[in-house]
């Protein structure tokens, strides 16, 4: 059995820019509807139809209050297929960031605490770019929204797996201050 | 997966590990990745005016060892080649070499890749046409 769809659950239109209180609203006169002492004289069966139902309420918040997750989401059921990591998507002047950043990493291994410095100022670049595809994701939801071209969800993925891409290093390069 | 003994011999101890003066007009430059997996491999040339016979090559390879090994192995070979002999280096060469496994092909890619990269930037400095 396929779950139902988290748009139609929560009973608001299939768009990708979500206002966020629309969203938790619809969260909390679904969980009134849900709540278990409605249902303590109802049937068993009755009862656990609204067992699955709050947790398919859990699920579909958690999912579309995250617009990466969001996004992913629609992309899946749109056919594509969002787990494949693309080379392509990657720009070529990033490697030249990446490879300073592995260089401050090795650097920091060998004792050297110079290096730091190096490890912020890639961090920050990482954290701007990172901003900065968000901002452009943005863009693209609501186009998305307003067109409904598939090729505009194409770019969405190619944005996820940029970003998916730079969070690693961003990881990579937070590294505790003492170890 | 066990690695072969020219692979281990060459990610132990790598050949031609360091940066050379990467402003110098001489100098070429290839930095090439593979995003997915996360190796970075920067690989450089030095060429002599005269000559034009690659008289120094340096790499620094961040990555598995097969990707150490292919890009050591790579300025080994480049050294003592003319720029257009350097380009006839195609990463079979490397596989046959290193007996890389078919996983670790790509390794070999990337070391073919920066060997062009490098080369192309050098021709770019020049001021040479690169070869299409």
């Amino acid at each position: 059995m396929s779950s139902p769809d988290f748009y139609q659950f929560l009973g608001i239109p299939r768009r990708l820019a979500l206002d966020p209180k629309e969203l938790e609203t619809r969260l909390y006169s679904l969980s009134r509807k849900l709540h278990p002492d409605l249902f303590a004289r109802k049937s068993a069966a009755e009862q656990s139809k609204a067992l699955d139902d709050s947790a398919l309420l859990n699920d579909a918040f958690r999912t579309l209050r995250d617009p990466v997750k969001r996004a992913e989401y629609v992309l899946k059921a749109e056919g594509f297929d969002i787990g494949e990591q693309s080379t392509k998507d990657v720009p070529p002047e990033l490697l030249e960031e990446v490879f300073e950043l592995n260089m401050a990493l090795e650097e920091l291994r060998m004792g050297d605490d110079d290096a730091r410095e190096q490890l912020e100022i890639s961090r920050t670049t990482f954290v701007n770019m990172r901003d900065e595809i968000d901002v452009e994701t943005q863009s693209k939801f609501a186009e998305w929204d307003a067109s409904g071209e598939r090729s505009v969800l194409a770019e969405i993925r190619a944005l996820l797996n940029r970003r998916k891409y730079i969070a690693n290093l961003i990881d990579k390069a937070n590294v505790p201050d003492r170890v | 997966m066990a690695y072969s003994d020219k692979v281990l011999d060459h990610y132990n101890n790598p050949r031609n590990v360091g940066s050379l003066d990467k402003k110098s007009s001489n100098v070429g430059t290839g930095m090439v990745g593979a995003p997915e997996c996360g190796d970075v491999m920067k690989l450089q040339i030095q060429v002599n005016d005269e000559s034009g016979i690659i008289e120094d090559a340096k790499f620094k390879t961040f990555g598995c060892g097969s990707a150490i090994a292919s890009s050591s192995l790579a300025t080994e070979w480049l050294k003592g080649k003319t720029v257009d002999e350097a380009l006839r280096i195609k990463n079979t060469d490397i596989v046959n070499e290193l007996a890389l496994p078919p996983v670790k092909i790509h390794c070999s890619v990337l070391a073919e890749d920066a060997i062009k990269a490098a080369i192309s930037d050098y021709r770019n400095k020049q001021g040479v046409a690169q070869a299409a």
